[in-house]
């Protein structure tokens, strides 16, 4: 307890991790919103650089889309006073929400790498057609995950104040 | 002597919430637990679909039956003309295992190549659910719109277990309190949750059209278990839950769940799946299911909106369910009539299997469920041929 009030007087600040967790959190919340807006058909689809999006799937890009926006919303609700206990759980659970579009966006892409294809008289894809299957454009919930792994330094600090 | 004891046994203390004690209250209040839940049901399907859609159906077991298993079988069995070879390989022109219709390449297509994966993958993620303390959390969320239903919190429970094989669902309707509650829990089981076995092949046969199908079935799930709430008497009590902290689920459990469940779901299904496909074959050789056709024509056609031909994969859901949205997708039809019929389906007469259960859980209630299932079929099926109708699709 004495412990979490010790935060509590610093938490008042804006704290560079606070600002990290806002930007974060603004920039999943522009991505799922862009993912809805290009599902809906206001641009037939976005690729900028590594970036793409495709928007042809009314499950991966507007159901998809509405998680990044809470994932966004979660993390900017939490980037005040994020050392806290219940500021950084708001800001673990938009990175978690990430991490789930981000982990089945992979999961698809290897799912989709290990077989031939129809064409194909093989069963398995060859090497280097498993490893094309990896190259960019990437989703935004992919590309925003290295960013997201910030949230690991939150779950850590918390349980070294558990223990 | 009394606080002699409290002294030695007892410690006083402040307790202290931990993360994972705030994540916990975060994934059951409404305002984070339901986006949590919406988050938790697209990494279910999504990897439902990758696994067993994308990677083992038709990565592997398509070209293997299509390729290998369908022409061998129609190379080495003798006489195609003969009625054994239309009972176990099916049509010798077919080109696809979905096509032939035989118990030997549909037969084990369908329960091998389709169903067996989408089962594996949706038991391993319902435990994983389970086991990490998730599903409680979903039973307190969900309590106050299942009530509106007649249900409470842990119908989420047969629920979702309705989505692997409404077998085992219907017996963990005995976990709802009262008589009301488990008979509005196993008539919309059998009438708006299709199984995981019904999901693969749907997702196989019609990928484009499954949100609609969903959509339909969701929709009269909540309408006439709204209905049924209001018509049925008795309690809906209100239910303590125990739930635990959330933990990383023990490697050694899970298998072991996975393990009961998949085995249980095969020793059930393949023989369903064969032993469908040849009481519908034998069913058509006999020119019953022409007979039956002929005579529900009229309804089929004038109420339901779809061809007279979708009778005979009616008939074929008794035996399996997965087994008539194979047969549905050999039929020319439009994409209206696809929808209604495979809605058609899944609301119709539960599986034989489920039947069985259903009627160890008590033959009043299971005569009773399926007066209101003809009732529920006849209107919902009207309703949803007079939305096509409306918006000039039927």
């Amino acid at each position: 307890m004495e412990h979490n009030e010790s935060h509590e007087t610093d938490d008042n600040q804006i704290t560079p991790v606070g600002v990290y967790v806002a930007l974060l959190g603004l920039v999943t919340l522009a991505f799922g919103i862009a993912d809805i807006l290009v599902w809906a058909g206001v641009r037939p689809g976005i690729q900028v650089g590594i970036l793409a999006i495709a928007g042809d799937d009314f499950f991966r890009w507007a159901w998809g889309g509405f998680i990044m926006v809470c994932a966004g919303l979660f993390m900017l609700s939490g980037c005040t006073r994020v050392t806290t206990l219940q500021q950084s759980a708001k800001v673990v659970l938009g990175g978690v929400l990430v991490w789930l579009i981000a982990g089945t966006d992979i999961f698809a892409r290897l799912c989709a790498a290990i077989p031939a294809g129809e064409a194909s008289p093989a069963y398995f894809n060859s090497l280097s057609g498993f490893l094309a299957a990896f190259a960019p454009p990437y989703t935004p919930a992919v590309l925003l995950l290295p960013f997201t792994l910030g949230v690991v330094y939150l779950i850590r600090m918390h349980d070294t104040d558990d223990s | 002597m009394v606080d002699a004891i409290t002294r030695q046994t007892i410690t006083y203390g402040t307790y202290k919430p931990t993360l994972g004690d705030v994540l916990g209250d975060l994934t059951v209040k409404p305002l984070t637990g339901i986006p949590v839940a919406v988050a938790a049901l697209y990494a279910f399907w999504s990897v439902f679909t990758s696994f067993a859609g994308t990677l083992v159906t038709d990565g592997f077991m398509v070209k293997f039956f299509d390729g290998f298993w369908l022409p061998w079988m129609q190379s080495v069995w003798p006489d195609p003309a003969s009625w054994h070879y239309f009972l176990f390989v099916g049509n010798p022109a077919a080109e696809t295992c979905f096509e032939a219709f035989g118990m030997l390449t549909s037969g084990f297509f369908v329960s091998i190549g389709v169903v067996l994966p989408a089962v594996l993958v949706f038991y391993l993620m319902m435990t994983i659910l389970e086991d990490s303390g998730y599903l409680p959390r979903l039973a307190v969320l969900m309590d106050s719109v299942l009530h509106r239903i007649g249900l409470h919190g842990y119908a989420i429970v047969p629920i979702i277990l309705g989505l692997g094989c409404n077998v085992p669902a219907v017996t963990a309707t005995r976990i709802l309190e009262t008589k009301k509650q488990r008979f509005i829990m196993m008539t919309l089981l059998a009438l708006f949750i299709p199984c995981g076995a019904q999901l693969g092949i749907m997702m196989s046969v019609l990928p484009d059209l499954m949100g609609v199908v969903m959509c339909c079935l969701i929709v009269g799930f909540v309408i006439f278990g709204f209905v049924l709430h209001k018509v049925i008497p008795g309690e809906n009590p209100e239910i303590l839950v125990d739930v635990p902290r959330y933990h990383w689920p023990v490697g050694e459990y899970v298998v072991k769940k996975l393990w009961n469940r998949t085995m249980g779901f095969l020793k059930e299904a393949v023989p369903f799946v064969l032993f469908g496909i040849l009481v519908v074959n034998l069913l058509y050789l006999g020119g019953v299911v022409q007979g039956l056709a002929n005579l529900f024509e009229p309804v089929f056609v004038t109420w339901f909106g779809v061809p007279k031909e979708t009778v005979g994969p009616l008939i074929a859901a008794f035996l399996r369910k997965d087994l008539a949205i194979a047969q549905l997708s050999t039929i020319p039809m439009t994409t209206y009539q696809m929808v209604a019929s495979v809605v058609l389906v899944t609301i119709y007469f539960p599986c034989v299997a489920t039947f069985v259960v259903m009627l160890k859980e008590g033959w009043k209630e299971l005569l009773a469920a399926i007066a209101v299932l003809f009732a529920v079929v006849f209107i919902y099926g009207g309703i949803i041929h007079g939305i096509g109708i409306l918006l000039g699709v039927a």
